[in-house]
């Protein structure tokens, strides 16, 4: 007891709160270290997935390159998306335009519409009586 | 651009903020569990980590306050516990550690956390102040300060004198 006493005398405490440091359990070192690793090797594998489907559509379009295939490709999507489209325009209602109507040059035009006169009421028809004559 | 792990090297890390916690709260299952969600929750925002703003170790001190906030304090050791301790044949360093503690959980809640961080985490005065929001300059007089008031506590602490009452 001494001797601590006497090291506490020309206390470091510094030094002291460095070297008696609360140190945790080798089982918590493992625990957590284990945690991180699986945690990385799962992100990897996640990264080497994504990076594998990348490396092989761009394997495919290169292959597809080298034959003329992608002009190939793009003419019967073009073609394919015409057809579609002429099928679906072929039930639709054809419009005429009103304008190119002879019929419509004829009688089309709205007749104006006639302003009611107001009948302007006699003046002088006026009830008077007779003058008095006494 | 390519992305820095922060996790890549953790054993000194889980020594570091497991350092942290103790100083803070005390040594034991309540700082392990601590330490535990910390890198759990490091490991749920390993995305968000940007080295440009500091090292891993202050980024995981970082979440390691945000999981002690709103915990009891449990760091204080009773007399009863140093005495019982003191009945033990411990050696020298055993019994400076405990009283080191003790004396760190007598401290007010400021001066522990800039004990635990610049003792425990091992930051340095510019770190604890870009964690703090404060400046350096402050941070070096308040850790002067914490240390003078930690040396009080600690030099009030005689186990030999408290076994002497005891065996009285």
């Amino acid at each position: 007891m001494r001797s601590w006493r006497k090291k506490r005398e020309g206390l470091d405490l510094e030094t002291e709160l460095r070297a008696n440091r609360p140190e945790p359990s080798r089982e918590l070192i493992h625990r957590l270290e284990a945690r991180v690793r699986e945690d990385g090797r799962r992100s990897r594998v996640g990264s080497f997935r994504v990076a594998f489907a990348g490396a092989l559509a761009a394997g495919v379009l290169a292959a597809l390159a080298s034959v003329g295939g992608l002009g190939y490709a793009a003419t019967a999507t073009s073609q394919a998306v015409q057809k579609a489209s002429r099928v679906v325009h072929a039930q639709g209602v054809t419009v005429l335009h009103r304008a190119q109507s002879a019929s419509r040059d004829q009688y089309g035009k709205p007749k104006a519409k006639k302003k009611k006169k107001h009948k302007k009421k006699a003046r002088g028809v006026r009830f008077r009586r007779p003058p008095f004559t006494g | 651009m390519l992305r820095v792990d922060p996790l890549a090297n953790p054993e000194p890390l889980i020594r570091r903020v497991y350092a942290y916690v103790a100083y803070r709260i005390g040594d034991g299952p309540d700082a392990e569990d601590i330490t535990s969600e910390t890198f759990e929750r490091a490991l749920r925002y390993k995305k968000s980590y940007d080295s440009g703003k500091g090292e891993p170790v202050a980024w995981l001190i970082g979440i390691a306050r945000r999981c002690i906030e709103g915990r009891p304090p449990t760091l204080e050791i009773s007399s009863e516990q140093l005495e019982a301790v003191d009945h033990r044949d411990l050696e020298d360093d055993a019994l400076r550690r405990i009283a080191l503690s003790s004396a760190v959980g007598r401290l007010e809640e400021r001066d522990r956390e800039l004990i635990a961080l610049r003792y425990g985490a091992d930051l340095t005065a510019r770190q604890i102040a870009e964690l703090q929001g404060s400046k350096t300059n402050a941070v070096e007089v308040a850790l002067h300060r914490s240390l003078a008031r930690l040396r009080i506590h600690f030099e009030g602490e005689e186990p030999g004198v408290r076994k002497s009452r005891v065996q009285q």
